[in-house]
């Protein structure tokens, strides 16, 4: 039997989805190892494997493909257990990283904090001030020498930082080094021959972008997190071969897809933050199958709620990443995060005498109130608890039960602070954590000139098929699709599994419009040359390799902005870059309004990008027969009063058992479905079908809308009417 | 000098606060057209879920307002400087959130609002697609160049709300490229004001309007551009407020708007009870009224704290005078700036609230509160940054009277003129005309506050999130080269019990031109910067520039100098403000951002901290025996023996070197030991009034538990007593602390290292005191003050 794995070692839960050959799909979990991630990854494939009906040792001999998604760089920076690393900068701006721009102190932070000035401070350095090393070098904004390269001034500075300071690491990134890498090229062999045991990398090989801050960054974090990222990935890769593995193991990359995991060692920054993006290509591969191109996918967890988006057809590709307060320019499938989940605090504002919820969160630890672990103030899912949404003893499989007294009390002691029952406080926390997350999506479409009504909202993660009822709903979009019903608590690991090589390749040079057309063309050859023999490194022929061009391009003198066009294939001639020129106004004055851009503002390119996709094959997904049960008798589980926050009243509600629900049954709400790893709510007015790929699709409470139509697949309604309004 | 002073520019109280002859200051009840309808009915009740989901989508609306303008926007002042403000107003003007950008813009957009109300609603009127430009200062911009757009939302024909947003625009015109007419001697010599004109009328663009607009500037596409974002920015805003409406009703979404003010203006009333009655002052020192004048000037503030209201004035301020004025838009801003970071943290931006209850009276005529015709077009550079530094400081010490953990929040001066740093032109390394402000000096410092050292290039706090250029984007766009950009190091700069956090210094050449003016550049004479209750003042601004150096043989021979005193050449003297000068082939320039204020004796820092910084490499073995009395190894090892000993002998000396007030004699002893026992030592109140408040460590006014105190011949007995931790009774509560303690004068440039300064002329007309508990050596204060010029009685409390 061929398996296709994807696992995703994020958070709390390692989880693991798989496709076998007949296009079926299984999913299992759990709990992470920190001190050893490959000890979690072993027990989430033997739980798989149990799945499948098989052994470990058969599910990994069987494998054809396995793709790893992995916080182990994101950890190990966030704890600060990386490599001690050694930088060396040219002569006088070695301050750069320490300095931050001056925005140390708060890139990245909720704007709240921002007024705050004694609640901010800049992060513990990557890198201190006695490991940077200052090098006699300067290329100027052309590329052109200044200074030559002080080479024995490199010698002896990483013969101090290697056998006098200690470091496992060097970072090289010298001004302009983009413009000209000569300087650190030759700066890189003399490390490695100074101090071959130490990784060593180029700021123009990771990130080879204009901005000597973003560009250091990126160089050193990835020399602080390589590393020990090689030592898992190799270890990972290791026992897997060991149990029989036939192929290289992948690793997932913020691009949107996978390398394998000795070149994704090589820059381990492009697999930094790469979990979200594993929901997004996941969410992706799902609507290609059922021919939905505007998605907002959102994943909603314990503390965080992502929001990504797919816009006719495609990702969206930003590159502005923040961590831990450092940013630097990597490209990346762009998603955006607040801090609003099933954890979020709800709190009394004293002056308002409202309340508020979130951004602070309990977290894993202590956690809600209901899980008894020392949580004493109400969370979203506490309120989630008392309204009935979530059942005591229906959580994580029943595996987990919850103390719903606990919830009720913390709740309405909130509540009678500002006059309100248990119920109507615990609708309130959910409504107002629901407005959070709508407006994150109405932001990010809004500002990008997008509609949501023209948006089917993918809800995953654990607490995302709970509460998409109602901010779906709030927004106005045409559906919602809880992807893989169950497995939607685990679709950054099926994102992974269904991720195809891909490579992004650019070079930062800046050409005014109308754009010199040789100097582009021979700049694409070599790009896309790079590329080629990049893909042949792993094994992939020219003939495999898909190449799309992209500029980015913004107004003269635009240094915040910058927009992704795309660029025809071919030979590219004048016209086709007048065109893309032309298309890049429109792309704007759709953004920001007609006449938003000067017609007598110069466009320039910054930026031209390779993105070379290799497509790695598998099967075609199991469709399901329709279900003739009728839906009463199919995984019934009875009625609860639930208290739906929209209706402000307590309704009785049907459960079912989601396992049991089968494409062409169709749910009406009031009800919510039970699953092991989520729950599905279905509102009051909304409908909930099955689709023959394991899919839930909630219709929305929006009479004579246009909904059913943009479903992906059709289903029958053989529900009999629950509840209702009383 | 031919500056502008009206004859009867202080004491003309008669002139009336329009916006024409003086600035604008809205009266209590705004006078509007009756032909303009305003929606002012809302909601009774809104249930506090409603509330805060409708409160929260406000407050989104106007971060949209500023994400737009972020991204949209060419010129590197607007985008990475944040030189720019977005709000939310009420329909009457008041602003209800700003965004987390620069703060002293915020306010004024309150004032434009409210005099376009007075003053458009009858003609041209004011209608529903509207958008209205402003660059006059004297109704409500803090300079011209900060032209602020305002636009009406209209629902069901009435006035609901105002959207706003101020920006800096490259150049608005005037004869200096930057519009920086450090020059100007009245408002001729300054860009033209346009006072409120509708640059959108009902949705569309006025070309005649935008043109009038851009025809005055040498950077017209620049200009647009940016201009249009701020469009864009307002449509965003105007469109997602209106969805709220069709969603909630306008009478509900009042009635968050109304409910949002109230909560927090409660939350300031809150903290204010943490605050004893009281005044509090600060005094900033600045020079050169036009380039080539040698006069010193005064700015204050004034805070008096009643009950639950602040009342600020800037009384002893100078007289208006040459370029260095700004008006009363402009001062509010300035003051709320510091009020808002220190008072109202945890409100997300809701400033109204806090203007409520705070009553401004500046005296007119003043630099801080001018009268038309000064020239106010270099307020940005001169002003704005001296304002908020002068309001800063009163702020801050009142503070540090508060009970925890409000005293906490007390923060020093950030800067006084620095920042706005460097504006130049030329022909770039393409052959283009182009103007630049530079924002290389945005790493800024946090300085020092009452509980903690402050934040290394953490960025200028009242500019949240401002951002300095990348030194390759520096290059790119113009034909320099950056030698080096570095932090500084903890000197004597900004020390104390807590230093201020190390700005920044860099030094530049040209590349890829032979010349290049500069318009404005700031070379100060003199420190400025005040310290905090006893703290080192920050350091001296510095550029310097030599020219004919050997920089081309140095740098071919593969030198990069690193040490700007390193590079031979010919050093052309600089005044504070001079005129432009043009930079040639082989000129060396340096530019340094000093460490702001400091906190506390550094005495009493922590050796260890001390020890940290030594370590690190940010404090020489030198600098932390001098100025912190610490004795440390290289490693940064502490000698704790050696320095308890250095300590000891540095308090001796300053008793020694002290000079008693000859009005006041030291208190016995026996008082001295007794009082510190007085009335307890807690801060908070007991039967009504505080029995102790805590100024800094060492200094407090106690409550005395009679009329037993020893009086000196200052009057009648006192209820309270200023004392020192080591029990020294130092004055009555009804004085000046600072007549009780032995005060030393020394020369301004003597503090150390990072005052130095090549203008003795100007550097001795001011001096630096330190005032010192005539019992243990502590030193409680200090002064930059003009020689001669009184103590400075900077706090006055009532308990």
């Amino acid at each position: 039997m061929g398996y296709y794995i994807g696992v995703d070692g994020g958070g709390t839960f390692t989880d693991c989805a798989a496709m076998d050959e007949t296009g079926r799909l299984y999913y299992a979990k759990a709990a992470t190892t920190q001190e050893d991630f490959a000890v979690g990854m072993f027990a989430a494939l033997a739980a798989l494997a149990e799945e499948c009906g098989t052994t470990v040792t058969d599910l990994v001999a069987g494998t054809e493909r396995l793709s790893l998604g992995t916080t182990v760089g994101t950890n190990l920076l966030v704890e600060r257990r990386g490599a001690r690393t050694g930088l060396l900068a040219t002569a006088g701006h070695g301050d750069s990283i320490l300095m931050m721009r001056g925005t140390g102190r708060t890139a990245g932070l909720e704007p709240d904090l921002l007024f705050h000035p004694q609640a901010t401070a800049k992060p513990v350095p990557l890198t201190p001030r006695a490991l940077i090393a200052e090098i006699d070098e300067r290329m100027d904004y052309k590329g052109d020498e200044i200074v030559p390269l002080d080479e024995e001034a490199v010698e002896a500075a990483v013969c101090r930082l290697v056998r006098e300071a200690g470091v496992t690491a060097i970072a090289i990134a010298f001004l302009f080094s983009f413009k000209n890498p000569a300087h650190e090229l030759r700066a890189m062999e003399i490390v490695r021959r100074v101090a071959p045991d130490v990784y060593v990398c180029c700021s123009h090989q990771v990130a080879p972008r204009l901005g000597e801050y973003e560009r250091t960054v990126a160089t050193v974090i990835n020399s602080y997190v390589a590393p020990a990222s090689a030592a898992y990935f190799g270890r990972a890769a290791d026992r897997l071969r060991e149990t029989g593995l036939r192929h290289p193991l992948l690793v997932m990359q913020v691009s949107g897809g996978v390398l394998p995991a000795a070149k994704a060692a090589e820059i381990p920054l492009t697999s930094l933050g790469s979990g979200p993006v594993g929901g997004l290509i996941g969410s992706l591969s799902l609507a290609r199958r059922l021919g939905h191109t505007n998605i907002i996918a959102t994943d909603m967890g314990g503390t965080s709620f992502e929001v990504g988006l797919i816009i006719g057809g495609e990702p969206l590709v930003g590159d502005e990443n923040v961590i831990d307060q450092y940013r630097y320019r990597l490209p990346r499938l762009e998603t955006t995060s607040i801090a609003c989940g099933g954890g979020s605090l709800a709190r009394l504002d004293p002056h308002s005498r409202s309340i508020r919820v979130g951004p602070e969160s309990a977290g894993a630890e202590p956690g809600p109130v209901c899980y008894r672990r020392g949580g004493t103030e109400p969370t979203v899912t506490d309120a989630d608890l008392v309204l009935g949404l979530l059942s005591a003893d229906g959580f994580l499989g029943g595996r987990m039960p919850l103390d719903r007294e606990a919830a009720v009390a913390a709740v309405a002691a909130l509540g009678e602070q500002v006059g309100l029952g248990p119920d109507e406080t615990a609708a309130g926390i959910v409504r107002i954590n629901n407005t959070r997350a709508a407006e994150l999506i109405r932001q990010q479409t809004v500002v990008r000139g997008y509609d949501p009504r023209d948006f089917l909202v993918y809800a995953y993660g654990g607490a995302g098929p709970l509460h998409a009822f109602a901010f779906a709903q709030e927004l106005g979009v045409k559906g919602v699709v809880v992807p893989l019903g169950n497995g939607a608590s685990t679709l950054s690991a099926y994102g992974c599994s269904t991720s195809d090589l891909v490579l992004n390749i650019e070079r930062e040079q800046v050409l005014f419009a109308p754009f010199p057309v040789d100097e582009l063309n021979s700049l694409v050859a070599e790009l896309e040359s790079r590329a080629l023999a990049s893909m042949s490194g792993m094994g992939r022929g020219a003939g495999e390799v898909e190449i799309e061009r992209y500029g980015l391009m913004r107004y003269s003198g635009q240094w915040l902005h910058s927009l992704l066009v795309r660029l025809p294939p071919g030979e590219l001639t004048a016209e086709a870059l007048e065109r893309a020129v032309d298309d890049f106004r429109s792309m704007y004055d759709t953004l920001y309004g007609s006449g938003a851009g000067l017609v007598s503002q110069g466009v320039e390119l910054i930026t031209t990008r390779i993105h070379a996709v290799v497509r790695l094959s598998r099967p075609d997904q199991a469709v399901e027969k329709a279900s003739r049960k009728p839906l009463p008798r199919v995984g019934r589980l009875g009625t609860r009063e639930i208290f739906w926050p929209d209706h402000m009243g307590r309704l009785e509600s049907e459960v079912f058992d989601g396992r049991q629900l089968r494409h062409g049954n169709r749910v009406p709400g009031p009800a919510v479905i039970e699953l092991p790893y989520t729950s599905i709510a279905v509102g009051v007015g909304q409908t909930l079908d099955c689709d023959v790929f394991g899919n839930f699709v909630l219709r929305l409470n929006r009479p004579g809308s246009s909904a059913a139509t943009h479903m992906g697949a059709a289903a029958t309604s053989v529900g009999a009417s629950a509840g209702g309004s009383r | 000098m031919n500056a502008v002073t009206r004859d009867d520019a202080l004491g003309t109280t008669d002139l009336p606060w329009d916006g024409i002859a003086r600035g604008y200051a809205p009266p209590d009840v705004l006078s509007i057209n009756s032909r303009l309808r305003l929606q002012t009915a809302e909601e009774p009740e809104v249930d506090p879920i409603t509330y805060e989901v409708i409160r929260n989508s406000l407050q989104n609306i106007n971060l949209e307002n500023g994400h737009t303008i972020q991204k949209l926007s060419i010129s590197p002042i607007t985008m990475i400087n944040r030189d720019f403000q977005c709000a939310i107003l009420t329909e009457m003007g008041d602003v209800m959130f700003m965004g987390p950008y620069l703060m002293y813009l915020a306010n004024t957009l309150g004032i434009m609002t409210k005099w376009i109300l007075e003053n458009r609603s009858e003609s041209p009127g004011i209608d529903d697609g509207d958008v209205f430009l402003n660059t006059d200062p004297y109704v409500g911009s803090s300079h011209q160049q900060d032209t602020g757009l305002t636009s009406p939302v209209f629902w069901e024909g009435e006035l609901f709300c105002w959207v706003a947003n101020s920006v800096h625009y490259s150049d608005v015109g005037g004869p200096a490229p930057g519009s920086f007419c450090l020059s100007s001697t009245d408002i001729w010599e300054d860009p033209p004001l346009f006072p409120p004109m509708k640059l959108v009328e009902r949705g569309r663009v006025r070309a005649d309007m935008e043109q009038l607009y851009l025809r005055q500037s040498r950077v017209p596409s620049t200009v647009g551009m940016d201009l249009h974002a701020a469009l864009a920015g307002l449509t965003v805003s105007r469109q997602r407020i209106i969805k709220l409406l069709e969603r909630y009703g306008a009478q509900t979404v009042k009635a968050v708007m109304r409910k949002t003010l109230d909560a927090s203006e409660r939350a300031f009333v809150d903290k204010l009870h943490m605050i004893p009655d009281g005044r509090w002052a600060e005094r900033i020192y600045t020079e050169a009224a036009v380039p080539g004048d040698r006069g010193i000037y005064v700015s204050r503030v004034n805070i008096v704290k009643e009950g639950d209201r602040l009342y600020v004035d800037n009384e002893g301020t100078s007289p208006q005078i040459g370029a260095i004025n700004n008006t009363y838009a402009a001062f509010v801003g300035a003051v709320l700036a510091p009020l808002t970071l220190m008072l109202a943290y945890d409100l997300g931006g809701v400033c109204g609230g806090v203007s409520r209850r705070v009553e401004f009276r500046p005296v007119p005529g003043t630099i801080t509160c001018a009268d038309y015709p000064a020239p106010v077009s270099s307020a940005g550079v001169c002003n704005m940054p001296m304002v908020v530094a002068t309001a800063t400081g009163a702020v801050a010490k009142m503070l540090a009277c508060a009970d925890p953990p409000l005293r906490d929040k007390a923060i020093g001066i950030a800067d006084v003129h620095a920042y706005g740093g460097w504006i130049f032109n030329g022909i770039d390394q393409r052959g283009r005309f182009f103007m630049a402000m530079h924002s290389g000096m945005a790493p800024g410092a946090v300085p020092a506050s009452t509980s903690r050292d402050g934040i290394d290039t953490g960025g200028i706090y009242w500019v949240p999130g401002m951002e300095a250029s990348n030194v390759e984007d520096n290059e790119t766009s113009w034909p320099v080269l950056t030698l080096y950009r570095r932090q500084n190091r903890a000197d004597a700069a900004g020390a104390g019990r807590y230093r201020s956090g190390v700005a920044a210094e860099e030094a530049w050449m040209l590349h890829g031109t032979d010349e290049l003016d500069t318009q404005v550049y700031n070379n100060e004479s003199f420190a400025k910067c005040q310290g905090l209750l006893g703290g080192n003042p920050g350091g001296r601004a510095f550029f310097r520039w030599k020219r004919n150096t050997d920089i081309s043989a140095r740098i071919a021979a593969g030198d990069i100098p690193q040490d700007f005193d390193e590079v031979e050449g010919e050093e052309v003297p600089l005044s504070w403000k001079g005129r432009p000068i043009r930079l040639e082939r082989d000129s060396v320039w340096t530019l340094n951002l000093p460490n702001f204020a400091g906190y506390g004796d550094p005495l009493d820092r922590d050796p260890e901290l001390v020890g940290r910084d030594v370590a690190q490499g940010v404090t020489t073995v030198g600098e932390a025996l001098e100025v912190y009395g610490v004795t440390v190894g290289q490693e940064g090892l502490v000698d704790e023996k050696a320095t308890a000993a250095g300590r000891a002998a540095i308090r001796k000396r300053r008793l020694k070197e002290g000079v008693a007030d000859p009005a006041v004699m030291s208190p016995p002893d026996a008082w001295a030991a007794a009082s510190t026992g007085v009335a307890g030592s807690s801060q908070a109140p007991v039967n009504g009034g505080r029995a102790r408040v805590i100024i800094n460590e060492n200094l407090s006014l106690v409550r005395t538990a009679g009329e037993t105190g020893f009086e000196a011949g200052l009057g009648p007995a006192s209820r309270t007593r200023y004392v020192c931790a080591c029990g020294q009774d130092l004055a009555p509560g009804e004085t000046d602390f600072k007549k009780g303690c032995l005060v030393k004068e020394s020369p301004v440039d003597a503090i150390g290292p990072g005052y130095t300064s090549f203008d003795m002329e100007m550097t001795e007309k001011m001096c630096f005191r330190e005032f010192f508990c005539p019992r243990c050596g502590a030193r409680l204060a200090t002064e930059v003050a003009r020689v001669g010029d009184e103590y400075l009685w900077d706090i006055e409390l009532r308990l």
